[in-house]
């Protein structure tokens, strides 16, 4: 769809003449020609404006009433009148107005020094009170929610919150009880507002109305410093601002970044920086000693790790977590492959993709950015559940079917939350997603007389409004979505490829630092080592004796937590970079490193769509944390090998000699916004390498015999920053069965019942989630949960589910 | 006396079935329009000069030619929701003449190209609501509906879902709240799509248009208010009621010829020209034309043609209070002004009524009238701020006497000076 491309037009305002594109709300343009037209409920995230607070008049020539300029969109030759007598006097009603109702408890409110109620009453207002009568009353502060409380005094009726919950997030939660005066917020059956975005609303107030219960009187705007960086909890690395105070985070607000995040967080970005500051967290180096891990001097656990690894040499198998930051990423592969001599490093819980998939996956070409989602003829999401994997995608998306029609389609096997926007969905069996899309490229390619009819209907609804697709591809089909996006011709079709959603934060750009076994750098070619799973088959084995995890507890996050259990008891090393120390590693790490939670880091990451985003520290180093771009580059010199990086910006040069299409980026360059390098020159310098044939068929068990069909997920509210962070605990994921009302009738089982999923005598407990719409004969599980994880019964493709 | 057009055969026993209706020469118009082209039909409404009889007095012709032409749904939502205090007539006309209203809708929709239909009523008029639902179905079976899906759709009793757009939106299952115009419904309306709206005695006089021909019916009433309007007379009247006069008639003869005037040895204090929300007038504008640019010139309305007769047994600051409280209660608290300003003036009239007020207050009251209009999002914070506005301006001295009378009545005079209400403290106790 092409994107808007207004002509510039003049318009005079207050005398001046000002040049904006044509048809921008004249609030908009007015800034242009530095002019501020206060408003409250107009924010143009929320859509179309409503023009209900009414604090936006100004005067237009020609027309006899004021008119609201945050819904009129300015025309050329337009003459507008900010400062007349007439615009002043209503201004000033209208802040009157709000105030009518409107507690002046400023000193008391949370709000206080960053109001823009009080910004606007002191700039626009009349200055004195005529209103002496009572003020409405209402209970305070109530819980809207266990994150935000909501003091429906002060609240004046501006509409963004309900706005956000029914047109941005479509929770459909918050709407307004009763009418005139007493109107109030609430949530629709009086329920709390708990939903996957709710902390925004919080941001959205332009009042104390919404405060966040974390942060409520924690601090006061004059208390505090702002931090820029990146949120790396999942892959959207969505742009944040920390609020820092005395070295603590307390707030993490949103930094508006319209090509990654849409200036939007979800609440586990939002809340999930109290994990930072717990008790619970390493914040020391820890050696086992004596079958306890012990806190220990950074000496002694450096010296330690060096001499264990170093006995390993060769047989040393690493495994990056998503996390980890491009420079970390980057020194890790030249810790293993320099320093350990050994080609074992993967960052990808999947293994199997050859290095010729993914520099075929990093075509420029074929690669679509977050804002084509918004403006693309379709959005295909393939074999992932955006609000899970990337929630921020979750929204856009929304949007794009809301604001500008794009058309959804939704092929996964696990319902999705998006199912209701799309125009055709389908649902392949659990781990069928790359067969699936493999059959549509075909199909697309070379339509057969027989070939199914469902499979026909998608793709005909795939192509039906134009040749922009993209494809929000998962992890475990983005190969299988280059083959279909090359099908449908992608390459050619600007505004359109594809967007792989990686299963770790930083997925893309430790592929690109090297985290790849056969790959380096830069995709370059590298010896052959093993991937993720082999890495546990040769450790159980005794064909490598040492592990790094840095990032990653392989017993709670990865696929065949059996194998892995096998595999950590039988090692003699286990190193592990961590923040807490999970299950895997409280059982088998002997030496943990404190990992630096992402306000202290710095570094790069790199966005799915290819963008390089810096992660700035906000805060000093917590207790006795190092940066880890110094652990490792200080385990490589006790290895031997001159890392030759002594600051972080240095350990980013090397990456960048490293990798010849990122050749010639500076930090500086980078900056606050991020830099896509899909979009440079330097692009072309990505290697060619010939792929054989089609993708690597990977061993995928096939499912025979009875039972359900196992398939797995990741919530949003499955990691250790959510169990860990006070305000988010409620949340934390706990072990769900998801299952059809078919099949819970056929077994006797109740939603909300506990029930053993398992096969072949394992078993993992979980409650019963009926969803309606979950394909009969399938049953879903959640993985990376705390206790009873999925990845107990990875490579069981049939289970029976019990009552217990 | 009046030209009688839609009450011409009103009280006729049975004239809501079909069969009394087509007796009295009903769905002859329909026919006689079917046979012209819709551009004609349009251009007979246009030179009839109707103007819109809900309230706002817009030309109906010019209003449905607004409406994009081409293939696409288009819609037309007949407004029945009736709710301005003082207002009866489309009740009435409803009940006992359903198909009158239901032949002008399948009109002007052919008109229109119009391709579906709407009578948004209000939920209160449950009884109206069945008949029009019996005379839909008869009416269909007829044949007579020429096509058109007519849906009669009950509102759930909100004043504010009689302006047109918060109307659309609690059509379409929403919270009957105003839309910001523009889009005007013409263009994006009910479903984003083209939508006519009209109340329903426009509506139900089209037939009579189409039947006398648009030039004819022009010749009734005064150059810019063409012919005849019912006219709603309550208050304190002798003969409260319905009553269809010709545009023009001067008002005295509404209300002292039809109505009866005030009961004996009363005398008009003040009347509403065109419903609650329209400027008061007093018993000098009696001898004015009733029409719309006559009472607009005279600084109030005709509207949707109510008036509302108040003699001089009442307190005017009475009249305000109830007024202020309807606007007030049925605000939908979208937009500030209107929210916040229905809402304070109650209070301030309340304060008044308490004897806790001064003539400074009228002051305020009278500003915040004037903060008020024009400056919301739609017509319904006017709606409160006009009236009171006027009453305050025509009879303060009747305020101020009020405001005294009711402090030395509730005791609240005193000569002392009243406490400081907070002790400062300087220093350390």
């Amino acid at each position: 769809m092409p994107r808007p491309q207004p002509a510039e037009i003049t318009f005079s305002i207050d005398g001046r003449e000002v040049a904006a594109p044509a048809n921008m709300m004249l609030v908009d343009a007015a800034k242009r020609g530095d002019i501020e037209i206060p408003v409250f409920c107009y924010e143009p995230k929320l859509g179309q404006p409503v023009g209900a607070c009414r604090m936006c008049l100004v005067e237009i020539e020609g027309i006899p009433k004021l008119q609201t300029a945050c819904s009129t969109p300015v025309k050329d030759g337009m003459v507008v009148h900010t400062q007349t007598e007439r615009v002043r006097d209503a201004q000033a009603a209208v802040v009157e107005f709000l105030l009518v109702n409107h507690p002046l408890d400023c000193p008391v409110c949370d709000k206080g020094g960053e109001c823009p109620l009080q910004d606007i009453s002191f700039g626009w207002g009349g200055g004195r009170s005529r209103f002496i009568e009572a003020k409405r009353h209402f209970q305070k502060p109530l819980e809207l929610s266990p994150l935000v409380a909501i003091d429906r005094e002060r609240c004046i009726l501006c509409y963004r919150c309900v706005r956000f919950s029914q047109e941005v997030s479509e929770d459909y939660q918050l709407i307004l009880q009763e009418r005139g005066a007493d109107t109030y917020v609430a949530t629709f059956d009086g329920h709390p507002y708990v939903a996957p975005f709710s902390g925004n609303i919080v941001e959205l107030c332009p009042v104390g109305a919404l405060t966040s219960k974390p942060y409520r009187f924690r601090a006061r705007p004059w208390d505090i410093e702002s931090s820029a960086s990146v949120c790396t909890l999942c892959p959207s690395q969505c742009n944040v601002t920390f609020t820092v105070r005395d070295e603590r985070v307390l707030r993490v607000l949103g930094r508006d970044n319209e090509e990654v995040d849409d200036g939007w967080l979800c609440d586990k970005g939002r809340f999930a920086y109290q994990a930072v500051h717990v008790e619970e967290r390493v914040t020391r180096p820890m050696v086992r000693d004596g079958g306890e891990l012990r806190p220990v001097s950074w000496e002694r656990a450096l010296s330690e790790a060096a001499s264990a690894l170093s006995r390993a040499r060769g047989r040393v198998g690493a495994v990056v977590g998503g996390q980890t930051t491009n420079e970390e990423g980057f020194l890790l592969q030249r810790l293993v492959r320099e320093a350990l001599e050994s080609p074992h490093v993967d960052s990808s819980p999947l293994g199997s993709r050859s290095r010729a998939d993914l520099v075929a996956l990093a075509n420029p070409r074929l690669q679509a950015t977050v804002s084509d989602i918004e403006f693309a003829h379709t959005v295909l999401v393939l074999d992932c559940e955006p609000i899970d994997d990337a929630p921020i995608l979750d929204l856009r998306i929304r949007k794009g079917v809301r604001r500008q029609r794009t058309k959804l389609v939704v092929a996964t096997s696990r319902p999705s939350a998006l199912d209701p926007n799309a125009v055709a969905t389908h649902r392949f069996a659990p781990g069928e997603g790359a067969e699936f899309a493999r059959a549509l490229a075909r199909h697309i390619a070379d339509p057969l007389p027989d070939d199914d009819a469902a499979l026909r209907d998608f793709a005909r609804s795939l192509r039906a409004a134009g040749d922009e697709v993209v494809v929000v591809a998962g992890e475990r089909s983005a190969v299988e979505a280059v083959a279909l996006a090359e099908a449908l011709g992608l390459a050619e079709v600007s505004g359109a490829g594809i967007l792989e959603i990686p299963s770790g934060t930083n997925g893309r750009g430790l592929r690109e630092a090297g985290c790849v076994p056969g790959s380096g750098p830069g995709y370059a070619e590298a010896p052959e080592g093993l991937s993720t799973p082999r890495i546990a088959e040769a450790l159980s084995k005794g064909d490598l004796t040492a592990a790094y995890l840095l990032h990653v507890d392989p017993i709670r996050e990865l696929p065949g937590r059996g194998t892995w259990e096998g595999a950590l008891e039988r090692a003699t090393t286990v190193v592990a970079h961590a923040a807490f120390l999970t299950e895997g590693l409280r059982e088998h790490a002997t030496v943990v490193f404190p990992a630096e939670g992402h306000p202290e880091k710095e570094g790069t990451v790199t966005h799915p769509d290819g963008r390089l985003q810096r992660v700035r520290p906000a805060i000093a180093h917590q207790g006795e944390n190092r940066a880890e771009w110094q652990v490792l580059a200080d385990l490589m010199r006790a290895l031997g090998v001159d890392p030759g990086v002594l600051t972080a910006g240095m350990a980013f040069q090397q990456l960048v000699e490293a990798v010849p299409f990122y050749a010639g980026l500076t930090l500086d360059t980078v900056g606050g916004r991020g830099v896509r390098w899909p979009e440079r020159a330097q692009a072309t310098s990505l290697p060619d390498v010939e792929r054989e044939g089609s993708a690597v068929g990977r061993e995928e068990a096939r499912a025979e015999g009875e039972g359900l069909r196992l398939g797995t997920f990741r919530s949003i509210w499955a990691a250790p920053e959510v169990e860990h962070a006070p305000a988010l605990k409620f949340l934390a994921a706990r072990q769900r069965a998801e299952l059809s009302p078919e099949d819970a009738q056929r077994l006797g089982i109740r939603n909300g019942e506990r029930v053993e999923v398992g096969a072949n005598g394992t078993r993992v407990r979980a409650t019963v989630a009926l969803r309606h719409d979950v394909p009969p004969g399938t049953v879903f599980l959640e993985e990376n949960v705390a206790e009873d994880g999925a990845n107990l019964l990875s490579g069981e493709p049939l289970v029976e589910v019990r009552r217990s | 006396m009046a030209q009688h057009l839609l009450f011409k055969d009103i009280d006729e026993p049975g004239l809501s079935t079909l069969e009394v209706y087509e007796r009295r020469g009903g769905y002859s118009a329909l026919r006689k329009a079917l046979e012209m082209e819709p551009e004609d039909v349009l251009a007979e409404l246009n030179a009839s000069g109707i103007r819109g009889r809900g309230g706002a007095g817009f030309a109906m012709g010019k209003k449905a030619s607004f409406l994009p032409k081409g293939s696409m749904d288009k819609y037309l939502c007949c407004n029945a929701d009736e709710s301005e205090p003082g207002t009866f007539k489309d009740r009435e006309l409803m009940q006992k003449s359903p198909h009158m209203l239901i032949e002008g809708i399948v009109i002007a929709a052919y008109a229109a190209g119009i391709n579906r239909a709407f009578i948004y009523i209000r939920g209160e008029y449950a009884e109206q609501a069945d008949v029009l639902d019996a005379a839909v179905a008869e009416a269909e079976r007829a044949g007579h509906l020429n096509g058109l899906p007519l849906v009669v759709h009950r509102g759930a009793g909100a004043y504010i879902c009689g302006e047109e757009t918060a109307l659309l939106d609690s059509l379409e299952g929403k919270r009957g709240n105003p839309r910001l115009k523009p889009p005007f419904p013409a263009n994006q309306g009910l479903y984003q799509g083209p939508t006519l709206i009209n109340n329903v005695e426009t509506l139900a006089t089209v037939p009579h248009i189409i039947a006398m021909g648009g030039a004819e019916y022009a010749k009734l009433g005064v150059e810019t208010s063409t012919g005849t309007k019912l006219v709603s007379v309550s208050g304190n009247v002798q003969r409260p009621g319905n009553y269809e006069i010709e545009l023009g008639t001067p008002s005295r003869e509404i209300i002292y010829g039809l109505a009866g005037g005030p009961p004996e040895g009363r005398e008009v204090l003040l009347w509403f020209p065109g419903g609650s929300s329209s400027p008061v007038l007093t018993k000098d504008d009696l001898d004015l034309p009733y029409d719309f640019d006559t009472m607009a010139k005279a600084g109030s309305m005709l509207g949707s043609g109510a008036i509302i007769v108040v003699d001089d047994s009442n307190s005017v600051v009475d009249v305000a209070l109830k007024v202020a409280k309807f606007y007030r209660h049925e605000s939908c608290g979208k937009c500030s002004p209107c929210r916040e300003g229905t809402n304070w003036t109650v209070k301030m009239i309340e304060r008044m009524r308490a004897g806790e007020a001064t003539p400074m207050d009228l002051d305020i009251m009278a500003s915040v009238q004037t903060n008020i209009i024009g400056n919301c999002l739609c017509v319904l914070g006017d709606a409160m701020a006009m009236p009171i506005g006027s009453m305050v301006e025509k009879f303060r001295p009747e305020f101020e006497a009020y405001i005294e009378a009711r402090r030395r009545e509730l005791d609240r005079v005193t000569d002392e000076m009243p406490e400081p209400p907070l002790q400062v403290l300087q220093g350390a106790r």
